[in-house]
């Protein structure tokens, strides 16, 4: 009965559960989410009212060990497929091959059972930010004070995601339903090119965040190859609010930008990506040419860095020439 | 009727209290020539119960009652006032008194407690708790539950841990089931439709009682299952002030839950040992979900 959960089709340990946790967390804001096991890691990916698209990134390195038997997921796919007409397999890609929706509200809420009443949950405040990366180091192996592992196991369409967590003796076992993905939500940001870019050091982005008028309903980003070259601006009903970055090597870095742009996107939806911004060191901002924006967030782990990235489409095309950009309404 | 003593032991008077503070608003006071009771009916057909009793020797002094009810007494009173006065306690009081007395024509329990001041005064401190007395009849009606024998007992793990689990699995449905055997083995396991948890605790002492013509129907193995309202078992694990260690859990398939905490006599101590004389005890009754 309190078994690990056997190795089927994936099986994956982690001596400390909490930077799996913390990188979940960051992309929680939605009950469900879509999880891709491939070879190299898991993908969970959620996404909010087709203009959203957040993706955290945990890589096989992450995990104390990391078991996916890719040849079985072929011949599960396989089977499923069987049974239909040869259309689209929603893998098509290598590495695509398992992808299974879960409750991620759940899946955290299991991961933390053992954190206590204290609970190590991370707010929503941007100013938890040093204790949360501190939490994430603490996943060192030395240091197992009060630490969860967990084994995680998942054995094919249809069956239940398992976990199983101890700490100090207790153990829980945890299953969690699985449901069949619908077709995924692409923004298709790769598909062209990027007109924009650059990296810049979160902290700083975080002080723009905290400057954001909420009672705005767009947040502004207007990137350029002269002064000011980065700007985030809001107008909500005390005014417009502007924060401006020279492209000084101390807070810019790897700037470049083929097109100056402006292109305003809903704040409500920005502000979702709080949690990373909260846990990362740097962000990297890129802009394509039809004004969709991607933040990659570049988190800190024991070893070394895992990525969460979100992707927003933009509320205005990006085809407006500047100058109408500048004509305002100011309050 | 009159009632009025000292009370030697008021930090395990307000631990006592403490501990059923989360469990409802109102409980009743059953004073007698021997014992305290102390009675909380949280709902009477689905809810959780406790009854507890002390004997008078290890909180009181110099005891004194008397009624027309066999020198007992009854008062039905507001948890969090008697546990705010209780808390006057704390801190160096040189003299604690308990008397049931009338202000404005009201029945109240008064603390009366003495200490003394920076400069060496003597003060005297009285905080009135209102309660409500109750006849003979009135307390005849509420009766212990009838709960047949109880199959297995078994000492529970830590109850911190028990807690601060259980208060994780709590959203996750409205019902937990509890599922003990005589390998000292607990399951704790609560379902809904996306998420399924158990957790295990092992290595539990079992107790055996001689239960006279009780057979024993299952193997070690085998486990004894109650079913029983989430609200109410977090309840009972919240209510850890006066002892969170050397709680037994005793499972009644089909009936209730029912755990049995043993208060110990010294002081401080968090509860006697199984083996040495209790002075006390708080019983909760849990009673199984009809579905």
């Amino acid at each position: 009965m309190a078994a690990e959960p056997e190795l089927g089709l994936f099986r994956a340990k982690i001596a400390n559960v909490r930077p799996l946790v913390n990188m979940l967390k960051t992309i929680s804001f939605r009950p469900r989410a879509r999880c891709v096991i491939n070879p190299d890691g898991l993908v969970f990916t959620v996404e909010e009212s087709q203009c959203l698209v957040a993706q955290a990134y945990l890589r096989s390195e992450l995990f104390t060990t990391f078991a996916y038997d890719l040849q079985l997921a072929e011949y599960y796919r396989n089977q499923e497929q069987a049974g239909f007409e040869a259309e689209d397999s929603q893998g098509g890609e290598t590495g695509d091959v398992t992808q299974v929706v879960l409750p991620l509200d759940n899946l955290i809420e299991c991961l933390t059972l053992f954190y206590g009443p204290s609970g190590a949950s991370s707010s929503g405040s941007l100013s938890g930010a040093h204790s949360t990366t501190s939490m994430l180091n603490s996943g060192q192996p030395g240091d197992l004070r009060g630490a969860t592992t967990a084994v995680i196991g998942f054995n094919g369409p249809g069956t239940d995601f398992e976990l199983m967590l101890e700490e100090r003796g207790i153990i829980s076992m945890c299953r969690l339903s699985t449901f069949v993905p619908e077709p995924p939500v692409d923004l298709k940001f790769s598909h062209y090119p990027t007109t924009q870019q650059l990296i810049i050091r979160s902290e700083w982005l975080r002080d723009a965040f905290n400057e954001l008028d909420p009672t705005s309903e767009s947040v502004s980003i207007y990137i350029a190859s002269t002064e000011p070259h980065f700007r985030i601006s809001t107008i909500g009903e005390s005014g417009i609010t502007d924060m401006t970055y020279s492209n000084s090597e101390r807070i810019l870095d790897s700037f470049f930008c083929n097109e100056d742009q402006e292109n305003q996107y809903k704040l409500s939806l920005i502000l979702k990506c709080k949690q990373a911004l909260a846990m990362s060191d740097k962000t990297k901002i890129r802009i394509n040419q039809r004004g969709f924006l991607s933040f990659q967030f570049m988190i800190p782990t024991a070893a070394d860095v895992s990525f969460v990235n979100f992707v927003f489409a933009p509320l205005v095309s990006a085809d407006e020439p500047v100058a109408d950009a500048t004509a305002r309404v100011v309050m | 009727m009159r009632f009025r003593t000292l009370v030697t032991n008021s930090n395990l008077l307000l631990r006592i209290v403490q501990s059923i503070d989360k469990l409802s608003k109102t409980a009743i006071l059953k004073l007698t020539p021997t014992k305290l009771h102390i009675i909380v009916i949280t709902d009477i057909d689905s809810g959780l119960q406790l009854w507890s009793d002390v004997v008078n020797s290890a909180l009181f002094s110099d005891y004194h009652i008397e009624s027309a009810q066999d020198n007992e007494i009854y008062v039905e009173f507001n948890i969090d006032n008697l546990q705010r006065a209780l808390r006057s306690t704390q801190g160096g009081a040189l003299g604690v008194t308990l008397k049931l007395t009338k202000k404005q024509g009201m029945p109240v329990l008064s603390l009366i407690i003495r200490s003394q001041s920076a400069g060496g005064r003597d003060i005297s401190l009285c905080q009135d708790v209102p309660v409500r007395m109750l006849s003979a009849q009135q307390m005849a009606q509420i009766g212990e539950p009838q709960v047949p024998e109880g199959q297995i007992h078994i000492m529970m793990p830590p109850l911190n841990n028990v807690r601060s689990i259980a208060e994780r699995m709590k959203s996750v449905g409205d019902r937990v089931s509890v599922s003990v055997n005589r390998d000292g083995d607990m399951n704790v396991r609560v379902a809904n439709d996306l998420v399924d948890i158990t957790t295990f605790f092992r290595g539990l002492e079992t107790l055996t009682y001689d239960t006279q013509g009780a057979a024993v129907d299952r193997g070690p193995n085998e486990f004894y299952t109650a079913v029983v309202d989430m609200k109410n078992f977090v309840r009972f694990l919240q209510s850890y002030h006066v002892a969170p260690k050397n709680i037994v859990c005793c499972v009644v398939e089909h009936h209730a839950l029912v755990f049995y905490v043993y208060i110990g006599s010294s002081a401080y101590a968090d509860t006697a040992a199984l083996n040495e004389t209790a002075c006390g005890s708080l019983t909760y009754f849990l009673p199984v979900r009809q579905i």
